[in-house]
């Protein structure tokens, strides 16, 4: 497969203002940073976020989706571990050292195919960025946005004001009561397989679509997020079981690549 | 201040060198900086055929630092040759190989392939990898073991040779001695030290390997150590590594008696951390009005 060196040579690394903290509850944050130069970014690309405050631990930066570029990008943290509380305890004016944009990007939505965009909880960063995509290209999406509760589908509104939304939560909280592939099987009956999946959210759910998707004959892209070192192709962290043996990697293979090549059972 | 150092017959143009393992095949750099501004690029480390690696997970985040159990995935030599190397020397980058292998005869094969090529400024051989089952630490642990090795790679290449030494071996410089006896030019100490991280909910080790070398600041007080004791044991010169992320970390490694040194995982959280180092060195050289291959040595040890 070819790796896309062209995205790694556009990436840059800059140490950066934080402008917005935006809190969704107590564990979603939407960061917002101030670029001198507008981060051209596309849909599914992410970085490498560190705070310039954190001595030697955490060691590493935070391979963050990105939700937008331009000259204010942001991104959306859970807070599951040291480094994401950090993030979502950050305050504006905070300095981050901030490496992007990496990684291949989603693939153009063929324009027969209408995209079906399915978000599982923080999985729905690359997913609204690449919804505000679609609507600027004239493509009107069907999205998926699935958590545990309510809670987890922290940008619901954002999702929605740029798609035609559905909503499951497994307690009902929100939306219909399941999983989103409860919603996936019925958007694919009705898109007749003439749809294109995006998918981002946990593994077991992107495994779930990638099975669905393979019934019903439609091509699937998904985003994949593992633990990083680098973000750019040399720890060799980020492997992921290919179907055909082997690893790719996800910050130079992906971060977007064909849900197909996956071996989601390893 | 002059910033060229010389390891045996071999001049670079300052202190800093890339770690095997943490700069790929360089090339992945070219768009941050000009590979030429490092006195060295190791390469991640290259076996007779391609590797695969490990099963993910690979790497675990630790304090002042990481665990990693790649595997020593790589491109094997020949793509290293025929895809890399060419547009290494176009950059006119330093190249060191650094080589990995489970028997002699295959690092004989290695050291003979690379021989035929040029554009080879070192090659380093990697006796010390802690994550394959068989052939790293085998041989950097035991100074017969690794005199053997290293004679042989010596006998079946024109260009310099260095031995990677592991830190988990009894007496390092024992086998730093066994090393520069059977004919190295230099050695570079250390690599990682093995580490084990166990997740307390599912009580189940954090790496799919179990357990992985741990690099970064946390190892480097250790590292310098080890660094001072080969120093003492050997005249060849020895380049440290071992959690430099900075200027100051890397002169410490000169002052316990290093020739140069290799920045490591510093250079995952920065890609610019080798060219930062480098320009430290030159900094803390200017102000203190000597030339980097003066600094060597300089700690008040005895």
């Amino acid at each position: 497969m070819e790796r896309l060196d062209k995205h790694r040579g556009n990436a840059r690394q800059v140490v950066v203002p934080l402008v917005r903290r935006d809190s969704i509850g107590a564990s979603h944050h939407v960061l917002t940073f101030e670029f001198e130069t507008a981060l051209e970014a596309s849909a599914g690309q992410f970085a490498m976020v560190r705070g310039a405050s954190w001595g030697e631990s955490p060691f590493l930066p935070r391979p963050m989706s990105l939700l937008s570029g331009g000259k204010r990008p942001s991104i959306l943290v859970k807070v599951v571990g040291e480094g994401t509380r950090r993030l979502a305890a950050s305050e504006p004016g905070d300095m981050f050292s901030v490496l992007a944009p990496l990684g291949r990007p989603w693939s153009p939505c063929p324009s027969e195919r209408t995209p079906l965009l399915v978000a599982g909880g923080v999985g729905v960063c690359p997913l609204l960025f690449l919804a505000r995509s679609l609507t600027e290209q004239g493509h009107r999406s069907i999205a998926l946005y699935g958590g545990r509760c309510s809670t987890d589908l922290a940008l619901d509104e954002e999702l929605g004001a740029e798609s035609d939304l559905r909503l499951a939560t497994e307690d009902g909280s929100l939306g219909v009561m399941g999983r989103v592939t409860v919603l996936l099987e019925k958007a694919l009956a009705e898109t007749r397989g003439r749809a294109k999946i995006y998918a981002c959210g946990p593994e077991p759910m992107m495994a779930a679509v990638v099975r669905l998707a393979r019934e019903a004959k439609v091509p699937c892209e998904v985003s994949l997020e593992t633990v990083m070192a680098c973000g750019y192709g040399v720890c060799l962290g980020c492997a992921v079981p290919k179907v055909d043996g082997g690893f790719l990697y996800a910050c130079s293979d992906g971060a977007c690549v064909d849900g197909y090549l996956i071996d989601w059972d390893k | 201040m002059d910033q060229q150092v010389r390891i045996g017959e071999l001049t670079l143009s300052n202190p800093v060198l890339a770690a095997s393992g943490t700069f790929g095949y360089g090339l992945e750099y070219e768009g941050f900086f000009e590979l030429s501004r490092l006195g060295g690029i190791c390469t991640k480390g290259l076996s007779l055929l391609p590797r695969a690696g490990n099963p993910p997970p690979r790497i675990r985040e630790t304090a002042a630092g990481m665990l990693n159990a790649i595997g020593l995935a790589n491109i094997g030599v020949e793509a290293f040759c025929k895809d890399k190397l060419p547009r290494l020397r176009e950059l006119g980058a330093t190249v060191v190989p650094n080589l990995f292998a489970t028997s002699i005869e295959d690092f004989v094969a290695l050291t003979e392939r690379l021989d035929r090529e040029e554009g080879i400024a070192a090659i380093e051989v990697n006796i010390s990898c802690p994550n394959v089952t068989k052939g790293g630490l085998e041989f950097g642990v035991d100074p017969t073991a690794a005199a053997a090795v290293t004679r042989a790679v010596r006998k079946a290449t024109r260009h310099q040779v260095w031995v990677k030494l592991s830190p988990e071996a009894g007496r390092v410089a024992d086998v730093a001695r066994a090393c520069e006896e059977a004919g190295a030019h230099a050695l570079s100490a250390i690599n990682t030290i093995r580490g084990l991280s166990i997740d307390v909910e599912t009580w189940r080790p954090h790496l799919a390997n179990r357990t992985g070398g741990l690099s970064g600041p946390a190892i480097k007080p250790i590292a310098v150590r080890m660094v001072w004791e080969v120093c003492k044991a050997v005249r060849i010169p020895v380049i440290g590594v071992g959690g430099i992320v900075s200027a100051n970390d890397a002169i410490e490694f000169l002052l316990a008696g290093a020739s140069a040194v290799q920045v490591g995982s510093a250079s995952f959280r920065d890609p610019l951390a080798t060219i930062k180092v480098a320009d430290g060195i030159r900094a803390y050289c200017e102000r203190k009005g000597l030339a980097a291959s003066e600094l060597t040595g300089k700690a008040l040890l005895d």
